[in-house]
C-alpha cells in the first residue's frame, strides 16, 4: 500500500503534445455565457506554442509603418484542454501542473470548476491542484490563457509588448504535471561567501501532513572535477519550515566571474519520516561561487571592480515572435556578446527566461535584469504596485542564484510616486544580498539606490550618442557620484534599413512590411539601385560613430560601463535599425566581431587627440592609455606606436616606455608627438598603437596643403555665390559655373555630420538624414581622398552645409554628396551636385565656404578638388536640368 | 545587514566631525552671464536660439488689470522659475503650466529663467525635441508678444571672473559665494536641503547640478577638488534665493 513511498520523488508527465483548442473573442467568463471549460474544445493545437504559429486570430491586412507587422493579432483569453488521467500512484501526493512561460494570466480549471489563477509574467506558473484532482481519475483539464494587459502598465514594456516580441498568447518550454511528497523543498536559495569559500543554503521546506517529521537534508555539489557531499539534520512540526546549511566548499574550490564561469550544481536531498511514512524529495540548482559589491564607481565582482560593456537587450525575436527558453538559442546571444568584446546585458523592463542565465553563467556575462515597468508605472495604482510587489519577489526567488544576476532595476525611465520605487528597492536589498539593485534607469535616484544607469548624473551627461573628430574627452567627471554610474542607451545611431532582410520573414509570426514600405518609395523616386550603398554608406557611419562612442566611455575611467543602444536591430518603436546585427542577431557585414574588439573588449589601447583634419605643417600629438578590465595586469608591456598611409605602408614609428600596465583601471602610459610635414604622401593616413603586438587599434587621421586662392574665376570658370545675371550667361555660352550659395540662402534642412538619432519616425527632428552616399569614383574628387561613405574629415565639410532638396530632377541626376533621407520619405537629397544647365556646365556646391575657412582643411582640400576638377576636361556634366530647379532651391 | 551598521556608523560619524555650515554672504548679479539678447514678437525655443542645454531668460513687459491673473504656457521644457518684477510667482514645468501672478494692476516685467536639463524623454507623449519655451504664454487669456529672449551662460563662464558683493535681500536669481575650512581633503557630500534649483562651483571647478524635486539632496565633491584650509564655493541658485547656508556631510543626503 505504503510502496510508492519508498522510493518517492518528483515524478512528472510531459504535457507537450495535442491540445483541444478553441479562441475567446467573446470573453465567456466575463459574459456569463456558457464558459468553454463546460464543452469539449472542438479545435486543435500545439504545445509548447504560440496562437500565431497556427495562424489564428486576425489576419492583418495593414503595412504597420513603426515595427514589424504580425500577421495574425490575438489579444484576448484562449482556451486548451486535455481530458488527463492523474495516476493512481499519485495518491497523497501534492499534484502542481507547471508552465516554464505564459503570457501573462493563466487559470486552471478542474472538470467545470475554476482553481488556480497567476498573473506572473517573468517566472513560470506552478499550479497546485492537489485539493482538486483524483488519483486514478480521469479529469478535464481546461487552461484559460490571457494575454490581455491584467494591469495598467506602459504597453512598451518589453516582457509584454507587441513592438519587439509580440504579445503571445500561448504556453513555452516545459509543461508538466508533477506529482511531489507532501513534505518538500519549496525553495532552495545558495549564498556563496567568497572570503571563506563556503556557501549559506537556505531551504525553505513545507509539510503539508500537520505531522512532525525528521530525517535529514544532503546535500551533492559538482563541478569540474569537484564533488562534495554534506549533510544536516532536519526536524520539526512546522507546515513551513527554513533548514540553513553552511557548507565549506574547500580551497579548490573556484571563484565564478567573467573570465572563469565556475559553475557548481547543487543538489538538496530530503529524506525524512514522519514516523510512518517515510518522504524524498529534491531539488536542485547552479550557482557560482561569486560575491557582487557596490564599489566607489564600479561594480564590484569577487573585489574586483568590473567595467561594463554591455548591449540593451529588448525582447527582439522576430524569428519565434517571443523569447526563446532553450539553451541553444540564448547561447548563441551569449557567444555573439562575448565575440563583440562585451560582458554585459542589460534586460530593457523585462525578464528573460532560465536558459538565459544558465547560458550566461556558463559564458560569464554580468545580467541587469527589470520588471515590466516603464514611464508612469510608478504613478499610484494599488493593483499595479502589488503586481510589481509580487513580481520582484519572484524575479529574486526564480533566478536568485545564477551568479550571471548581478544587477536588479525596477524598469526603465520611471515616473511617478519614488516612494514606491524606493520601497520596491529597499525590500529588494532585504530580500537578497546577491546583486545590487537600483530604483529605475535615468529617472530619479533613491536611498537604496547601489548603483544608477542614467544618461545623466547631477554632475552632467554620462550618456554618449555621438562621435567627435577629437578624442581628448569622456565622461569621468560626470561619473563620479556616491554609487557607480553605468552609461544608459549610449549609441542609438540609424542605418538605413537592409532591404534584404524583407526575405528573412517568411517563418516568422512577423514581417518587415514596413521595409516593403520604405523599398517601394524608394522605387517610386527612382533610387532602388541605390537602396545597398544607402545602407552601406549609412552602416559604415554608425560603426565608426560606435567606435567613438564605445571609446569615449572606456576613457572614462571612473564609469562602471555603459550599456550600448545597441548591437542589434530595434524593429520598434518607429523601427530603428541601429544595430550592427540586424533583428535576427545576424551580422550585417558592415564590421567584423575581430574588428569591434579593437575598440571593445577586456583591453583596449585608447588614443587622445585633439583633431582628425591637419594641416601638413602641423603635429600630430597622442595622449596613448590603455583600458585593462581584464584579469591580470600587463608586465613590461611593450608599447608601440606608428604611422601608415593608405596602403599600409609604415611611415613613421616609434615606441613609448616600456611599462606595467595595471588592470581594473584606465591607465596614461605616454604621449608622441608626429610631425607631418613631408609625411604625408597619402591624404588619409592611420595612426595605430599597440600593446605587446596584441592589443591593437587605429585612428584615421587627414593631412592636407594649406590652400590659398581658392575659388577663383577664370575666362572659362566663373565661381559665384547667386545665381544671377552673370551667370546665366556664362552658361548660356557654354561656359562652366561653380555655384556655392551661402548656406542660409539654401533652402532644405541643415547638414549634420552624424546620422539620425535612434529613428526618424519616433523622433521626426533633425537632422532627418541617415548619413551620406559619397560618389568618391567621380573624378571631381581625384584630388580629395574620400570613401563611399562620410569619415572624420567630413566634419567640417557636413557641418557646415545644406542639404538640397533634387526630388524634382530626373532620375539619372545623382549629388556626388548624396544625402540619404530618412527612409519614411526617401526624396533625393544632395549637398553638392553638377548638371548641364541652359547649354552650360554647372557644379552646385551648398557649403559654407567662408566662416574659419583658414581652419578647415578637408572643406579647403575638397574646394581645391573641384577647382581643379572644373578646370580640367574631365568636367563634364551629363544630366540636363532646368533653370527653375536651380531657382527652386535658392532663397534668392 | 551590515552594510546598514556600517552606513549607520559613518553617518554618525559624519555629523559629528564634519556637520560645518557654509555662510553664502556674497552674491553676483546674473547680468555678467547674460549672452546677446533675442528679441522676436513670438517664443523662439532654445533649438531656435542655438542654446543646446543650460538656461535662457524669457522677459516681456505685462500689464496685469487685476490683482490676481493666471499665466498659462503652452510649453515648459524643461522647468521654469517665473518672476514678475524680481518677485518669485512660483515655478513651472511641463506638467504644470498655469501659475497665478499676484500684483497690483499695473505694468510689470515678466521673466522667466527655464532651464532645459538636456534630456531626450522617450515616449508617445513627446515627439518633438524642442527645448525651451515655445507655443504660447497668456495673461488672463491674452496673448503675450515682444519677448526678448536671453541666453545665460551659467556653465561656462569663468568663476574667477564674476564680480560678487556682500549681499543684500533680493529674491532674483544669481550666483552665491560662500567659503568653509577644512582640515582634511577626503571626499564630502555638500548638502543642499532647502535650495531650489542651480549648479555648484566648488574651487572653480564645476561640481554638479541640484533640484529638489529629486529625493536626491547632495553632491559629491571629490577629495582632489577640495584642499586643506580655505575652499570657496560658488552656488548659482535660479528659485530659492532666500537661503543662506549649506552643510557638508560624510554620507549622501536623500529626501
Amino acid at each position: 500500500m505504503q510502496s510508492y513511498a519508498l522510493k518517492a520523488q518528483t515524478v512528472s508527465l510531459d504535457l507537450s503534445g495535442k491540445w483541444k483548442f478553441q479562441t475567446d473573442v467573446m470573453d465567456f467568463r466575463r459574459g456569463s455565457l456558457s464558459p468553454r471549460y463546460n464543452h469539449v474544445l472542438q479545435e486543435e493545437i500545439q504545445l509548447p506554442g504560440i496562437t500565431d504559429d497556427k495562424q489564428i486570430g486576425y489576419k492583418v491586412p495593414y503595412q504597420y509603418i513603426d515595427r514589424l507587422t504580425r500577421k495574425y493579432e490575438y489579444m484576448g483569453p484562449a482556451w486548451y484542454q486535455r481530458d488527463i488521467e492523474i495516476p493512481a500512484a499519485w495518491k497523497g501526493k501534492k499534484i502542481f501542473i507547471y508552465f516554464e512561460r505564459t503570457h501573462w494570466l493563466s487559470s486552471i480549471y478542474v472538470d467545470t470548476k475554476e482553481v488556480s489563477s497567476i498573473d506572473y509574467i517573468s517566472v513560470p506558473h506552478n499550479h497546485d491542484l492537489t485539493n482538486f484532482v483524483k488519483p486514478g481519475k480521469t479529469h478535464r483539464i481546461t487552461i484559460c490563457i490571457d494575454n490581455r494587459f491584467q494591469y495598467k502598465t506602459h504597453k512598451w514594456n518589453h516582457a509584454h509588448t507587441e513592438f519587439t516580441q509580440i504579445n503571445w498568447n500561448g504556453i513555452l518550454g516545459e509543461m508538466k504535471l508533477m506529482a511531489i511528497d507532501p513534505v518538500y523543498v519549496e525553495d532552495l536559495q545558495v549564498y556563496p561567501n567568497i572570503a571563506n569559500k563556503s556557501i549559506k543554503v537556505r531551504l525553505q521546506v513545507n509539510n503539508e501532513t500537520k505531522k512532525q517529521f525528521k530525517g535529514k537534508a544532503s546535500f551533492t555539489i559538482a563541478g569540474t572535477n569537484y564533488n562534495l557531499k554534506n549533510e544536516v539534520a532536519v526536524v520539526s512540526n512546522d507546515s513551513v519550515t527554513f533548514v540553513e546549511a553552511n557548507i565549506p566548499l574547500g580551497k579548490n574550490a573556484k571563484l565564478w566571474d567573467e573570465f572563469n564561469p565556475n559553475v557548481y550544481q547543487i543538489k538538496a536531498q530530503l529524506n525524512i519520516s514522519d514516523g510512518k511514512t517515510n518522504y524524498q524529495h529534491e531539488k536542485a540548482t547552479t550557482f557560482g561561487l561569486r560575491e557582487v559589491k557596490q564599489g566607489k564607481n564600479h561594480v564590484v565582482i569577487n573585489n574586483r571592480p568590473v567595467h561594463l560593456r554591455g548591449n540593451v537587450e529588448n525582447a527582439v525575436f522576430p524569428k519565434t515572435g517571443y523569447a526563446p527558453v532553450d539553451n541553444a538559442s540564448w547561447e548563441r546571444i551569449m557567444l555573439l556578446i562575448k565575440d563583440y568584446g562585451m560582458n554585459h546585458l542589460r534586460f530593457h523592463s523585462w525578464c528573460p527566461p532560465k536558459a538565459a542565465f544558465r547560458m550566461a553563467d556558463k559564458h560569464g556575462i554580468y545580467f541587469e535584469v527589470e520588471m515590466p515597468m516603464w514611464g508612469k508605472d510608478a504613478e499610484p495604482d494599488e493593483d499595479r504596485y502589488n503586481f510589481f510587489r509580487r513580481e520582484m519577489r519572484a524575479i529574486l526567488k526564480e533566478y536568485g542564484n545564477h551568479p550571471s544576476f548581478v544587477l536588479y532595476c525596477n524598469g526603465n525611465e520611471i515616473t511617478g510616486n519614488f516612494d514606491f520605487i524606493e520601497e520596491l528597492t529597499a525590500d529588494a536589498i532585504k530580500l537578497d544580498p546577491r546583486h545590487l539593485f537600483s530604483g529605475s534607469t535615468a529617472r530619479t535616484r533613491v536611498k537604496s539606490d547601489q548603483y544608477y544607469v542614467s544618461q545623466q548624473t547631477n554632475k552632467g551627461p554620462v550618456k554618449v550618442y555621438e562621435g567627435l573628430p577629437n578624442t581628448d574627452w569622456d565622461r569621468s567627471m560626470e561619473s563620479d557620484v556616491d554609487v557607480p554610474v553605468i552609461s544608459h542607451e549610449s549609441g542609438q545611431r540609424c542605418v538605413y534599413p537592409n532591404f534584404e532582410e524583407i526575405k528573412k520573414y517568411a517563418n516568422s509570426p512577423v514581417e518587415a512590411r514596413n521595409f516593403e514600405v520604405f523599398r517601394d518609395m524608394l522605387q517610386k523616386n527612382g533610387m532602388l539601385d541605390q537602396a545597398n550603398d544607402f545602407f552601406r554608406a549609412s552602416g559604415a557611419l554608425t560603426v565608426l560613430e560606435y567606435k567613438a562612442v564605445i571609446e569615449a566611455l572606456l576613457r572614462s575611467s571612473k564609469s562602471a560601463g555603459f550599456q550600448l543602444l545597441s548591437i542589434n536591430d530595434f524593429p520598434g518603436q518607429g523601427y530603428a535599425p541601429v544595430g550592427v546585427l540586424d533583428p535576427f542577431w545576424d551580422s550585417k557585414g558592415l564590421v567584423t566581431p575581430e574588428k569591434f574588439r579593437e575598440f571593445c573588449a577586456p583591453t583596449v589601447a585608447l588614443l587622445r587627440y585633439e583633431k582628425s583634419s591637419y594641416f601638413n605643417n602641423e603635429t600630430f600629438t597622442g595622449k596613448a592609455e590603455v583600458y585593462n578590465f581584464s584579469n591580470a595586469a600587463i608586465k613590461n608591456a611593450k608599447l608601440k606606436w606608428w604611422l601608415t598611409d593608405a596602403n599600409g605602408k609604415v611611415l613613421q614609428k616609434g615606441n613609448l616606455k616600456s611599462q606595467n600596465i595595471a588592470n581594473d583601471n584606465v591607465s596614461p602610459v605616454g604621449e608622441f608627438s608626429i610631425a607631418l610635414k613631408n609625411v604625408a604622401v597619402s591624404q588619409k593616413l592611420t595612426v595605430h598603437f599597440s600593446v605587446n603586438d596584441k592589443i591593437k587599434n587605429s585612428w584615421d587621421i587627414w593631412v592636407y596643403p594649406e590652400h590659398e586662392n581658392l575659388m577663383k574665376s577664370n575666362s572659362d570658370v566663373l565661381y559665384t555665390h547667386v545665381y544671377d545675371d552673370a551667370a546665366k550667361k556664362q552658361l548660356a555660352q557654354g561656359k562652366s559655373v561653380v555655384l556655392y550659395p551661402a548656406p542660409e540662402n539654401v533652402k532644405g534642412r541643415k547638414s549634420m555630420f552624424h546620422n539620425h538619432f535612434w529613428n526618424p519616425i519616433m523622433f521626426a527632428w533633425a537632422p532627418m538624414t541617415i548619413g551620406n552616399l559619397v560618389h568618391n569614383e567621380q573624378p571631381v574628387f581625384k584630388d580629395f581622398t574620400t570613401s563611399y561613405h562620410t569619415d572624420w574629415q567630413w566634419w567640417d565639410i557636413l557641418n557646415n552645409a545644406k542639404v538640397i532638396e533634387m526630388q524634382n530632377t530626373p532620375e539619372k541626376l545623382r549629388p556626388f554628396i548624396q544625402v540619404i533621407d530618412s527612409y519614411d520619405n526617401n526624396q533625393k537629397l544632395g549637398i553638392g551636385f553638377e548638371a548641364k544647365v541652359n547649354g552650360g556646365k554647372l557644379l552646385v556646391l551648398a557649403v559654407d565656404t567662408k566662416t574659419d575657412l583658414d581652419k578647415r582643411p578637408a572643406t579647403q582640400q575638397l574646394l581645391y578638388s573641384i577647382d581643379n576638377y572644373v578646370k580640367s576636361d574631365k568636367f563634364s556634366p551629363q544630366v540636363q536640368v532646368e533653370e527653375t530647379f536651380i531657382q527652386s532651391f535658392l532663397t534668392k | 545587514m551590515v552594510r546598514k551598521i556600517v552606513l549607520g556608523l559613518l553617518t554618525l560619524a559624519g555629523q559629528t566631525l564634519s556637520a560645518q555650515e557654509i555662510v553664502f554672504n556674497q552674491k553676483a548679479a546674473l547680468e555678467q552671464v547674460y549672452k546677446k539678447p533675442v528679441e522676436a514678437d513670438g517664443l523662439l525655443s532654445m533649438n531656435d536660439l542655438n542654446v543646446e542645454f543650460g538656461y535662457v531668460l524669457y522677459q516681456s513687459e505685462i500689464t496685469t488689470q487685476s490683482d490676481s491673473e493666471e499665466l498659462e504656457l503652452e510649453n515648459v521644457r524643461d522647468y521654469a522659475a517665473v518672476y514678475v518684477d524680481g518677485i518669485l510667482q512660483g515655478r513651472v514645468t511641463d506638467n504644470h503650466k498655469k501659475i497665478t501672478i499676484k500684483t497690483n494692476p499695473g505694468k510689470y516685467l515678466l521673466q522667466i529663467y527655464v532651464e532645459n536639463i538636456g534630456r531626450i524623454t522617450y515616449g508617445p507623449e513627446i515627439t518633438d525635441n524642442a527645448k525651451g519655451l515655445f507655443g504660447g504664454i497668456t495673461l488672463d487669456g491674452n496673448d503675450l508678444k515682444q519677448w526678448k529672449m536671453i541666453p545665460l551662460n551659467v556653465k561656462k563662464y569663468p568663476i574667477k571672473d564674476l564680480v560678487f558683493e556682500d549681499r543684500k535681500d533680493t529674491e532674483s536669481p544669481g550666483f552665491y559665494k560662500g567659503e568653509f575650512e577644512l582640515n582634511t581633503s577626503r571626499s564630502n557630500y555638500l548638502d543642499i536641503t532647502g535650495w531650489g534649483m542651480g549648479e555648484v562651483w566648488v574651487n572653480q571647478k564645476y561640481v554638479g547640478s541640484y533640484w529638489e524635486e529629486e529625493k536626491q539632496r547632495s553632491i559629491l565633491i571629490p577629495s582632489a577638488d577640495l584642499v586643506q584650509g580655505k575652499n570657496e564655493i560658488v552656488v548659482f541658485e535660479l528659485k530659492n534665493n532666500q537661503q543662506k547656508t549649506m552643510k557638508l556631510s560624510q554620507t549622501p543626503v536623500f529626501k
